[in-house]
C-alpha cells in the first residue's frame, strides 16, 4: 500500500504544486500499485550492462565559441545577466 | 496533383519534370489549409515552405546540385529543434521556447533540400499514447476523425495519413512512432538505439527514446533512413551504422528467413479483429517463404511496469530544466521567492507530465528505489538477454503493433492501467534498443490494423526487407479524408 | 580526539574547454554568460559530450595521489533544484555500480602521517549566483553560466586530519602538486575549494560547506572545533548535521531545514557512455607523467648537491623549477639554484609580478657565468636581476650599460683602499690586533665601488697591506 501522504511530498520536492489538483494522487497511486508487479520477477543474477566507449572516441579538447547572441535569445536577462527570483 | 504518391515516386516525377518543386509544395499547402482545421495534426506551419521550394527548383533549372531529397515535403514533430520555430513539445511551459539550434536530423534533411512542412502536435512531452494529452488539443485519426490517432507521434502520422505532407519525424520511447503508425495505417520506424542521432530531440527518456521515420511505404523509409542514420559528434550515444545503405536489395525477400511469434504478445489482451489479422499475417509470412513459429519471452508481461518505472524516473530529472528561469513562457520573477515561483510555473505541466513527474521522484527516491527503480534496470536487463537469446534462433520477432484498434476520443484516458498496456507489445523493442517496424496491414470496420516486426541491433536492412515483403501482400484501402 | 576530513574541489583550469562541451573551461576573461552554448546551458535537446583530455588529467591526478584507478567509469545524476544549475541536475560520479569513479583508496603524506583519500570524482561546476539588491523585498538573483560546465575534480580525504594546521600543510602539499602536474592552477579565484566536515571526541560528525577559500577554512575548522568543545563541556549532544560558514558573521550555522528534505534519486547519466580506461592509457599517462615533485627534489639533492631546503623550495615551485631546469648546466647547478632562492625570489614571488617579469632561463645562466668569471659582483647581481626582470635586456647589455662590471683592476682597488685606510684608522688598527675584524674594511671597499670591487681581491691587497 502506497501512503498518500508520501506521494504529496514527493510533489512537493519535484517543485509540483498539488493544491488545486488533489485527484492526481490517486491516479499516481493507481500506478504505483501497478508497478507491484515487479516484485513477482526473479531478478537476483541481473546486472546493470551500459554502452561504452573507449578514451579516444571521446571529444577532443578544444575550445570553440559559441554564438554571442546566445544568451540574447533566452529569456528574463538583464545586462547579460540571468534574473531569477530570489533565493531564501 | 496527386498527393497520394510516394517519396521516391515524387522524385521520380520531379526529375521527369512532370511538376516543379514549388507545384507540389503549393498543393501541399492547400491540402493542409483544407483539412487540418479537421485533423489538427499540424501546431505551426513553416512559413518559407513555397521559398524553400523555388530555390530547389532554381537549382535544378539551373543544372546545379540537388540534394538528394528534391524538396519533398516532410513534417517535424515538435518536440524537435529547428533554429528561429517555436518548438513547444506540445505543452504549454514552452510555449514561447524559440529553439536556437537545429537538429542534427533537421541539418541532415535540409542540406539533402528537404522541405519542412511544419511542426506536428503530439503528446505533451511525448508522454501518451492518444496525443490527447496535448496542451493544444488532440490531433484526430485521419480515417475516422472521432477516432485517437494514436500516440505520442500522432501529429506525425496522421499528417502522413492525410497526405499533408509525404512523411514525417517523430520520436518512439515506448512505441510513440510504431502505435500511431498502426493506428494512422502507415510505415514507422523505431531504429536501433542509438543509430539515429538524438541532439535536438527534447529529451523524455534518453536512455531508451529514439527518434523515427514516418512514410506511407517502406520503400520511403528506407530512403529517409539512409539520410538521417549515422554517428554524430553532437551526441555521445549514437553508433557506427558502417554507412549502410537501407534501400538497396529491398526487394530481397525472405525465403528461409526464422520468424517467431511472441506468444505473450499475441495471446489474450488482443481484440478479436487484431487477433484476426495476426493470424493471417503469420500465414502471409509463411507464404513468403519464412518459417513461423512460436516463442515466449517470460519476462514481457512485466516490461510495462519496467518500462513505466525508468521513464518516469529519466523524465522527472529531464523535466526539471522546466523551472521558466531561462526559457518557457513569459512569467516575469520579479516579487516572487525561489520556490512558490518554480511551483506556479511548474503548474503549466499538463496532468499526465504532472503525474509521470511525481512518478518519477518516487520510485528512485532513497527510500522506494530498490522496489521499483532497481528492480526495474534489472528487468531490463533480464529482457535484454532473452531477447538476444531468441535472435540466436531467428531472424526477427513479430507481433500486432498494438493489441487493439484505434478507439474513440475519452475512452482509455480515464483509467492509467488500461491506457499503460496500450503499450504492451512496443515497450521491448525500446527497454533491448532493437529496432522495430509498424507496417500497415490491414483495414477492418474503417480503423487500421499494424504489424510489428522486431530486429536484432543494427539490422534495419533486413529488417526493411522483411517488412517490404510483408506490405507486398497487403491491399490496402484509401484513406477516406 | 579531533578529527577532520576535506572534500577539495579542484578547477581543471589547464584544459581548453569544459568538461561536457566546447566552452572555454577557463571562463574568467569572459562578459557574464558569453562562455555559454546550449548543451551547458542545458538547453533542451542538447547532450553531454564527455571531454576527452578531462579524463586523463583526472587520472593522472588519481594515480598522484597513489589512488587505484578503475577498469570503467561511469556518470550519475544528482538531481536537485537551484538556479546556478541549467539542468537542475548535476552530472557527477559514484561508486554505485562497483567503483566507477575515477579514483579511490589512495594517500598523501603529510609531516610523515598518511592522509587517505578516499575517492576522487570527476564532475561539472554550477554557475555563479549574485545577489543584488539592498533590502530582503528587492532583492534578485542575478545567474552567470560562465562557470557551468567547468570541469572539477572532487577529492575526498577520510577524516584523518588531527588540526586545521595539518590542514593547511596538506592544501599546500595539494596545490603545489595539482600546479605541478600540469592540470590546474590552484591559484586561480575560485580555483580550489574546500569544504570540511569535524568530529571531536569519538562524536557525531559535523559537515561545513559554503567555504570559499582555504583562508576561510582554516577560520570555520577552528570555530567548528570551539563550538563543538564548547557543547560538550556542558553535556550538550552535538547533532550531526550540515552547517554552512557564514563568512559576515564569521560562525558556523545550521543548514538542516534546507538539507532534511534532499532527496537527489541518484541514477545513471544515460547520455554519457561508460568509458574505459584500459592498461594502456594508464602506462602512458603514467610515462607523461611530469615528474613529481618528492622526485624532483630528490633529484637536485642528489644530482647536483644542492641543499636540500634550497631544493625544498625549487622542486615546489613550478615556476622555479622550470626556470632552473632551463638554466643550469651540470656545473652551474648549485649557483643557479641559490641565485633563484636568495636574489631572485624577492622579485617574482606574486602571480602577477610573474606574469610581468621579462625574466627567462638564459639570463640566470649568464648571470651565473658572468658572476664565476667575475665580471659581476654576487652584490651587483642582486640590483641587475631586478632590472631583467622590469625590462628583460641582456646581461651583456647591462653590464656596459649600467657600470655593473666588476673592478678587478689591482691599482684601482688599492686607490680605493688606500682612502678607506685614510678613513678608517681606527679600523686598520682593530684590524691589526684582530684578522678577523678586516672584514669591515672589505665591506668599506665594497661600498666605495658599489659593490663592483672584486671581493676576493680586495681582501687579498688589504691583508697584504696590513700583514
Amino acid at each position: 500500500m502506497v501512503d498518500e501522504e508520501e506521494i504529496i511530498r514527493v510533489a512537493k520536492l519535484m517543485k509540483i504544486d498539488l493544491e488545486d489538483h488533489t485527484e492526481h494522487v490517486g491516479r499516481v497511486k493507481k500506478m504505483l500499485e501497478y508497478f507491484d508487479i515487479l516484485d513477482q520477477i526473479d531478478l537476483s543474477s541481473e546486472e546493470i550492462v551500459s554502452q561504452e566507449k573507449a578514451l579516444d572516441e571521446l571529444r577532443k579538447d578544444e575550445f570553440i565559441p559559441n554564438d554571442k547572441k546566445l544568451i540574447e535569445s533566452l529569456k528574463n536577462f538583464r545586462e547579460h545577466y540571468v534574473r531569477a527570483p530570489k533565493m531564501n | 496533383m496527386n498527393l497520394k504518391t510516394s517519396i521516391i515516386d515524387y522524385i521520380n516525377d520531379v526529375k521527369s519534370g512532370a511538376f516543379t518543386v514549388e507545384e507540389f509544395t503549393s498543393a501541399t499547402i492547400q491540402r493542409i489549409k483544407d483539412v487540418d482545421g479537421d485533423v489538427h495534426a499540424y501546431l505551426s506551419l513553416n512559413k518559407s515552405a513555397i521559398d524553400d521550394a523555388r530555390i530547389i527548383d532554381k537549382k535544378i533549372s539551373a543544372g546545379e546540385k540537388v540534394g538528394i531529397c528534391y524538396g519533398f515535403p516532410i513534417s517535424i514533430k515538435d518536440n524537435i529543434c529547428i533554429t528561429g520555430t517555436k518548438t513547444t513539445c506540445a505543452s504549454k511551459i514552452l510555449e514561447n521556447f524559440v529553439a536556437p539550434y537545429t537538429a542534427t536530423v533537421v541539418n541532415k534533411l535540409q542540406n539533402e533540400d528537404a522541405v519542412i512542412t511544419g511542426k506536428t502536435n503530439l503528446d505533451e512531452f511525448a508522454m501518451g499514447l492518444t496525443t490527447e494529452f496535448s496542451a493544444y488539443g488532440p490531433t484526430k485519426n485521419p480515417w475516422n476523425l472521432k477516432y485517437v490517432p494514436g500516440g505520442s507521434s500522432g501529429g506525425s502520422a496522421a499528417s502522413v495519413a492525410a497526405d499533408e505532407c509525404l512523411a514525417s519525424l517523430g520520436s518512439d520511447t515506448g512505441g510513440s512512432v510504431r502505435n500511431p503508425a498502426s493506428f494512422c495505417s502507415v510505415v514507422g520506424l523505431k531504429p536501433t538505439y542509438g543509430l539515429i542521432s538524438r541532439y535536438g530531440l527534447i529529451s523524455y527518456a534518453n536512455s531508451i527514446e529514439q527518434i523515427g521515420p514516418v512514410t506511407k511505404t517502406v520503400k520511403d523509409c528506407g530512403f529517409l533512413l539512409n539520410i538521417i542514420a549515422g554517428q554524430d559528434s553532437n551526441d555521445d550515444t549514437t553508433i557506427d551504422n558502417t554507412n549502410s545503405d537501407y534501400l538497396s536489395d529491398i526487394e530481397q525477400g525472405i525465403d528461409g528467413k526464422n520468424i517467431g511469434v511472441i506468444k505473450e504478445m499475441t495471446s489474450d489482451g488482443l481484440s478479436p479483429e487484431v487477433s484476426s489479422a495476426t493470424k493471417d499475417a503469420i500465414q502471409d509470412f509463411e507464404k513468403l517463404g519464412a518459417n513461423c513459429e512460436e516463442v515466449s519471452l517470460p519476462t514481457i508481461p512485466y516490461t510495462v511496469a519496467a518500462y513505466y518505472t525508468i521513464t518516469s524516473t529519466e523524465a522527472g530529472s529531464n523535466l526539471a530544466r522546466y523551472d521558466n528561469i531561462r526559457y518557457g513562457y513569459d512569467l516575469d520573477s520579479e516579487g516572487y521567492e525561489y520556490n512558490s515561483y518554480i511551483s506556479k510555473s511548474r503548474a503549466k505541466f499538463g496532468p499526465e507530465v504532472t503525474r509521470r513527474i511525481i512518478l518519477g521522484g518516487f520510485v528512485p527516491s532513497a527510500g522506494h528505489a530498490g522496489k521499483y527503480f532497481l528492480k526495474a534496470l534489472k528487468v531490463k536487463s533480464k529482457l535484454i538477454s532473452e531477447v538476444n537469446n531468441a535472435f540466436e534462433k531467428y531472424d526477427f520477432l513479430i507481433s500486432p503493433t498494438a493489441p487493439v484498434q484505434p478507439f474513440q476520443f475519452g475512452e482509455k484516458i480515464d483509467d492509467p492501467v488500461t491506457l499503460m498496456l496500450l503499450d504492451y507489445n512496443t515497450v521491448t523493442a525500446n527497454l533491448t534498443g532493437k529496432p522495430a517496424i509498424s507496417v500497415p496491414y490491414r483495414v477492418t470496420d474503417g480503423l487500421p490494423i499494424g504489424m510489428q516486426i522486431i530486429g536484432n541491433s543494427q539490422s534495419e536492412k533486413s529488417l526493411l526487407q522483411a517488412a517490404y515483403a510483408l506490405e507486398s501482400k497487403t491491399e490496402l484501402p484509401e484513406v477516406p479524408l | 580526539m579531533t578529527k577532520i576530513g576535506l572534500e577539495i574541489h579542484c578547477q581543471l583550469t589547464k584544459l581548453e574547454s569544459k568538461l561536457f562541451c566546447s566552452c572555454k573551461a577557463n571562463y574568467r576573461e569572459f562578459e557574464p554568460n558569453h562562455n555559454i552554448c546550449p548543451v551547458c546551458m542545458g538547453l533542451p535537446g542538447s547532450l553531454p559530450r564527455l571531454n576527452q583530455k578531462a579524463v586523463k588529467s583526472a587520472t593522472s591526478i588519481a594515480m598522484a595521489l597513489s589512488c587505484d584507478t578503475p577498469e570503467k567509469i561511469a556518470f550519475f545524476r544528482k538531481n536537485y533544484f537551484y538556479p546556478d544549475l541549467p539542468k537542475n541536475f548535476q552530472i557527477t560520479q559514484l561508486n554505485v555500480y562497483g567503483d566507477m569513479s575515477i579514483g579511490g583508496e589512495g594517500y598523501v603524506d603529510v609531516e610523515g602521517k598518511k592522509i587517505k583519500i578516499r575517492r576522487i570524482q570527476l564532475e561539472e561546476d554550477p554557475g555563479r549566483l549574485i545577489y543584488e539588491g539592498e533590502s530582503e523585498r528587492t532583492k534578485i538573483t542575478l545567474v552567470d553560466y560562465n562557470r557551468a560546465g567547468t570541469p572539477l575534480v572532487e577529492i575526498v580525504t577520510d577524516p584523518d586530519f588531527e588540526n586545521p594546521r595539518q590542514v593547511r600543510v596538506f592544501l599546500n602539499i595539494l596545490s603545489d602538486l595539482l600546479e605541478n602536474l600540469g592540470v590546474s592552477e590552484p591559484g586561480l579565484e575560485g580555483a580550489m575549494r574546500a569544504d570540511g566536515n569535524v568530529s571531536i571526541e569519538g562524536g557525531n560528525k559535523v559537515e561545513i560547506k559554503n567555504i570559499g577559500s582555504f583562508h576561510d577554512l582554516e577560520k570555520a575548522l577552528h570555530f567548528e572545533i570551539t563550538r563543538q568543545e564548547s557543547l560538550s563541556e556542558r553535556d550538550i549532544e552535538i547533532v550531526q548535521e550540515t552547517r554552512h560558514w557564514d563568512d559576515k558573521r564569521k560562525i558556523t550555522v545550521s543548514s538542516r531545514s534546507k538539507e532534511e528534505d534532499q532527496d537527489y534519486r541518484y541514477f545513471l547519466e544515460n547520455d554519457i557512455p561508460w568509458v574505459k580506461i584500459d592498461q594502456e592509457t594508464i602506462t602512458t599517462l603514467q610515462k607523461d607523467m611530469p615528474e613529481s615533485i618528492s622526485s624532483k627534489k630528490e633529484r637536485f639533492v642528489e644530482k647536483f648537491d644542492i641543499a636540500p631546503q634550497v631544493a625544498d623550495i625549487l622542486a615546489s615551485d613550478k615556476y622555479y623549477s622550470d626556470l632552473f631546469e632551463n638554466a643550469h648546466s651540470n656545473s652551474d647547478a648549485k649557483d643557479i639554484a641559490n641565485l633563484i632562492t636568495t636574489d631572485l625570489m624577492g622579485f617574482v614571488d606574486t602571480k602577477e609580478k610573474r606574469e610581468e617579469s621579462k625574466l627567462t632561463s638564459q639570463h640566470l645562466s649568464d648571470l651565473v657565468a658572468a658572476i664565476n668569471d667575475k665580471t659581476l659582483t654576487r652584490t651587483s647581481s642582486k640590483t641587475a636581476l631586478q632590472e631583467i626582470v622590469k625590462s628583460g635586456k641582456s646581461v651583456k647589455e647591462l653590464l656596459s650599460e649600467m657600470d655593473l662590471g666588476q673592478v678587478s683592476d689591482s691599482s684601482e682597488i688599492e686607490s680605493i683602499i688606500m682612502q678607506v685606510f685614510e678613513e678608517e684608522k681606527q679600523a686598520v688598527r682593530d684590524a691589526k690586533e684582530n684578522p678577523e675584524t678586516v672584514n669591515y674594511l672589505v665591506g668599506k671597499v665594497m661600498q666605495k665601488t658599489k659593490g663592483k670591487a672584486d671581493p676576493t681581491k680586495t681582501l687579498e691587497l688589504i691583508k697584504s697591506k696590513i700583514y
